[in-house]
């Protein structure tokens, strides 16, 4: 697990985010591995570290959480994208793409060269 | 935003806790159970299925951990949780919580209460009026150098030559007589120029203020008038309608046009104005003639004025100045040698304030020592449980606490006691407030000293309360952090041994103390004493047995003419009274609070030297004054009723000793002639000297001139009634004889003569009591924190006096030992002391009770600043204190039992 590189520091919030977006209304377990999956299990996550992160953003407005049951009967904590969840996603997503792609310039062979 | 929403729920979550704890333990069961769900069904044996999920979580208690951490504010979380200890620790010592919180409230109440005065009476700028810090008051300066009031003409100069000046105003406070004739009321008002809003930059709450068609400079054209707020809805129930409507004031109809805001009480600090009255009205009002609207000499408009923006105030002084001299010049028949200046408002002489400056900053310096004394005792207190605590502070560093929490710790439940202290304190300021006012002379105008807690103190309060903490906590909680757990754990217990330097520490604490004692003390000691001296002058008349009223028959409505037929008829009423045996009416009243007036003078066969002053103070006196009020006739004759004001009659007046020796060298005064109001008058005897303005003032040249003679309609009129008893006593028939000659004249405020010259004394008499009050709580303070120092070093110490009375040490050795080791402490401190008193004693030496033209010179303490005996006196005192507290646990040391105190451990 060491060889795994950890979660960036303010990326989770991002990926929690992204997640919620494309499975809809999800529990903690099912994010974390979904982040993990999505990633191609090249990440290390501990889910644990991903239950503040889901508290700071329900604590800003950007989800809102309810108790459900999940699909194989079990009760547990459905969160939900919101409105103001959505536009704190896109505009991280876009500030993130734009930091590799500038990141990405700087490293790829120089061409012109 | 999202910042802002994210705190609120980490606050919310600071209370909340244990439901949202429940919750999420809930949250992380269901989680677990989903994990180990989904590793049963991938083939992993139960146990394996758990430990796996478990480790994927990065266990459940870190998990919590972390979620608490965002859940709440950690930061907060331990100072609550600090509080919660502090708490606990002050009910399991409720004795040294009650002592610490009790001095503190009380160093921070008379603080703040005195702090609050200062506020009100001396900071804060005038309300209600625009730009307030651009206003400038606008004094004449005579010959002397002393500042007095301005004349009409003079104002209507300076208003039309000035040009750094956006614009001046005047003003003259004045009584009103406000309804219809037997139910008039008096009211407190000012007499203005029609300026006087626009300057001041005051906005209407309803209707309007003067308008510029109301500037002008016409008596009797303006019968308008603006109310206050205040009166407004005392007195019409704040009915709108009444802009438009007319009110009688002084018999005549004025048209209110407007009310002024609330915040706006008129251009005195802490008097509250209901009236404003364009001063065109004063010959309307007062049967002042118009000639006197236009006599320079007739000083009695305070001045206001506004700075040009961009203009400071040096330049336009220097305007006013030269504008004054060339008028000085120009007038030289009764303005030679006069100037003018500019003044900031808060330096202004008229008024509380100018009464009041000193002794409040006196008190203000001393609330401040006081609270020292506190914050000094409260830390000593703080240490001496450091000591005891030292054990505990040494383990949790050992068990891995880190310093900065202890000194947090400590710093948090100082603040817990200074906080308690400061809202006690707080509480008690507008009782405290009260017991001030109640100390105020006998009113005459209604002072609006707030005992409201303006915006202005709390702030000063809370910075108090942060400055007490920081002053009491600093050092234990720095000391608390140094602790050393290797010595202290190792020393198996033993705290004496460890203890030295903070004893050190602890004495020199106490040192400090015993030396702000001193200088309060010596400080109180210097106000009472002089206080005293002063009010043991002789002032030179009779002042028992005497009832004093002043009527106020203007605003009746009362002609010149009607007014003398009053006195004449009220007197001869009272003559016929028994129980009375003299009467008597003047204008001014001898050591008043309202200001004296004075003449212009040209003495025959005397020539002044250039800029000499020749404006003398004088008094307008019936023939009956100066018999009724005791004061001998040394030389030629009092006045008869035939000094009037006939044709035939000679102008006369009596002059005093001061007034012989000055002008006369002394020599042969009767008969000499003195030119005055326009006229020579004969001096025909000559009165002893007495005091005029205040005790404390050396001789000053006064003359007395008949009231038939010289009475205008702008002076008052006061009425003394001389008895045998009480002289309250013949009230009754004092208000049926005024009711005989006139129902609708009201006797407003009758006073014993002797209460009345009290107020003279009153900025002494304030600061001496304040002061001796404020300097016994200093000592007594002082003599606690000494006490509990003694007593915990020879708690410390009970082992090693058992030591030596087991070795053969007798009773009176150790009380010795125990006595002789306070008084070096206080020796240190009063040693210090003295320095500092001195120090502060010339301080208040140099504070004069006012510099208007009155009373110059006279000061809080002058003549005791240097009072050898009272700083002996001092330091005796103290050190008898510091024998006392010293002596009670050495006591206790020399009763020790050698077998208990080695046992004791």
């Amino acid at each position: 697990m060491s060889d795994k590189p950890d979660v960036w520091q303010g990326t989770l919030a991002l990926m929690v985010l992204k997640t919620l977006e494309t499975m809809g209304p999800q529990h903690g377990y099912g994010i974390a591995r979904r982040i993990e999956q999505t990633s191609g299990n090249l990440l290390s996550l501990n889910y644990g570290t991903l239950y503040p992160a889901l508290l700071k953003l329900e604590q800003e407005g950007a989800i809102v959480s309810e108790w459900g049951t999940s699909d194989n009967n079990r009760r547990a904590k459905f969160y939900r994208l919101t409105r103001v969840g959505r536009k704190q996603l896109e505009r991280e997503a876009r500030n993130w793409e734009q930091a590799t792609a500038i990141l990405a310039r700087f490293l790829s062979p120089a061409e012109e060269a | 935003m999202r910042k802002l929403r994210a705190l609120w729920f980490r606050l919310r979550g600071l209370v909340a806790s244990q439901a949202a704890a429940t919750d999420f333990n809930a949250e992380l069961e269901s989680h677990l159970q989903m994990h180990i769900d989904d590793n049963l069904r991938s083939g992993m044996s139960p146990e394996q299925a758990r430990r796996q999920a478990l480790i994927q979580l990065g266990g459940v208690e870190q998990t919590r951990q972390a979620y608490r951490e965002r859940a709440t504010l950690p930061r907060l979380d331990d100072i609550l949780q600090d509080a919660r200890y502090g708490l606990r620790m002050m009910a399991r010592n409720p004795a040294f919580a009650a002592v610490a919180i009790l001095t503190l409230a009380v160093g921070i109440g008379v603080s703040t209460t005195a702090f609050s005065w200062i506020d009100t009476v001396l900071l804060r700028p005038l309300g209600g009026v625009s730009d307030p810090e651009r206003l400038v008051a606008l004094e004449s300066v005579t010959p002397g150098g002393e500042w007095v009031p301005n004349s009409y003409p003079d104002y209507q100069d300076f208003r039309d030559h000035l040009k750094m000046l956006k614009g001046i105003a005047v003003t003259r406070p004045a009584a009103f007589s406000v309804g219809k004739d037997d139910h008039a009321e008096r009211v407190w008002g000012e007499l203005v120029s029609g300026n006087y809003f626009t300057v001041l930059g005051v906005q209407p709450e309803l209707g309007r203020m003067f308008s510029s068609d109301e500037y002008g400079d016409k008596p009797g054209a303006f019968p308008v008038a603006v109310i206050s707020d205040r009166y407004w809805r005392s007195h019409y129930a704040a009915d709108p309608n009444i802009v438009g409507k007319t009110i009688r004031v002084n018999q005549h109809e004025l048209t209110v046009v407007g009310i002024a805001p609330a915040e706006f009480h008129g251009s005195i600090t802490a008097v509250a104005f209901d009236l404003w009255v364009p001063y065109m009205q004063q010959p309307v009002l007062n049967g002042v003639g118009a000639w006197m609207l236009r006599n320079r000499q007739n000083r009695n408009m305070l001045g206001i004025a506004r700075l040009r923006p961009g203009v400071t105030m040096q330049q336009a002084t220097q305007e006013l100045a030269a504008l004054a001299g060339r008028m000085a010049i120009a007038n030289a028949d009764v303005s030679q040698g006069m100037s003018a200046t500019l003044l900031p408002l808060s330096k202004w002489p008229h008024g509380p304030q100018g009464l009041l400056a000193g002794p409040l900053r006196t008190l203000m310096g001393v609330c401040i020592l006081l609270l020292g004394i506190v914050c000094v005792n409260v830390a000593n207190l703080l240490l001496a449980r450091a000591t005891v605590r030292e054990k505990e502070f040494s383990t949790r560093l050992a068990l891995g606490a880190n310093r900065r929490r202890l000194v947090q710790q400590v710093l948090t439940e100082s603040l817990m006691i200074t906080a308690a202290g400061t809202i006690l304190g707080v509480a008690a300021t507008p009782w405290l407030s009260r017991l001030l006012q109640a100390l105020m002379p006998p009113g005459q105008l209604s002072l609006t000293l707030g005992t409201g807690l303006h915006p202005h103190v709390l702030v000063f309060t809370a910075g108090l309360c942060v400055l007490a903490t920081l002053a009491a906590g600093i050092v234990p909680a720095l000391v608390s952090g140094r602790a050393d757990l290797n010595t202290k754990l190792s020393a198996g217990g033993r705290s004496g041994a460890a203890g030295r330097g903070r004893h050190r520490l602890r004495s020199a604490l106490v040192a400090s103390e015993v030396a702000l004692a001193l200088v309060a003390l010596v400080c109180a000691a210097l106000l009472a004493r002089s206080f005293q001296q002063t009010s043991r002058i002789d002032p030179g008349f009779d002042p028992n047995h005497v009832l004093l009223n002043q009527f106020y028959l203007t605003a009746n409505g009362y002609s010149l003419e009607q007014r003398k037929e009053f006195c004449r008829r009220l007197a001869a009423e009272m003559e016929s009274t028994p129980g009375v045996t003299n009467v008597a009416y003047s204008d001014g009243v001898a050591l008043g609070f309202e200001p004296s007036w004075w003449e212009d003078l040209r003495v025959e066969r005397y020539t002044p030297s250039a800029g000499e002053n020749m404006k003398i103070f004088r008094n307008v006196i019936s023939p009956g004054y100066l018999p009724l009020l005791r004061i001998p006739i040394v030389e030629g004759r009092n006045l008869t009723e035939q000094d009037d004001e006939k044709d035939n009659s000679p102008l006369v007046m009596i002059v005093n000793q001061a007034f012989v020796q000055r002008f006369f060298a002394g020599r042969d005064p009767i008969g000499r002639k003195v030119h005055g109001w326009g006229d020579w008058f004969r001096i025909v005897g000559v009165a002893q000297d007495s005091k005029y303005h205040y005790l404390g003032e050396s001789s000053v040249p006064y003359m007395y001139v008949p009231f038939r003679q010289v009475f205008r309609a702008d002076m008052n009129l006061a009425f003394y009634v001389r008895t045998q008893g009480d002289p309250i006593a013949v009230l009754p028939q004092l208000r049926a004889a005024v009711r005989r000659i006139d129902p609708n004249v009201t006797v407003f405020d009758p006073i014993p003569l002797r209460e009345f010259i009290g107020a003279s004394l009153y900025p002494q008499r304030m600061a001496a009591t304040l002061l001796a009050a404020l300097g016994a709580l200093a000592v007594l303070l002082a003599g606690v924190g000494l006490y509990s120092v003694m007593a915990w070093s020879v708690a410390q110490r009970t082992q090693e006096i058992g030591i030596r009375m087991a070795l053969g040490a007798d009773r009176a050795s150790v009380l010795s030992m125990v006595v002789r080791q306070g008084l070096t402490l206080a020796g240190v401190g009063l040693a210090a002391g003295i320095i500092l008193a001195l120090a502060a004693a010339r301080g208040i030496a140099a504070v004069s009770i006012t510099n208007s033209a009155m009373g110059k010179g006279v000061q809080l303490a002058g003549a005791t600043a240097a009072n050898p005996l009272i700083y002996l006196a001092a330091v005796i005192f103290l050190s008898a204190i510091a024998v006392l507290a010293s002596f009670l646990p050495a006591r206790r040391a020399a009763s020790v039992d050698p077998m208990q105190a080695l046992r004791s451990e």
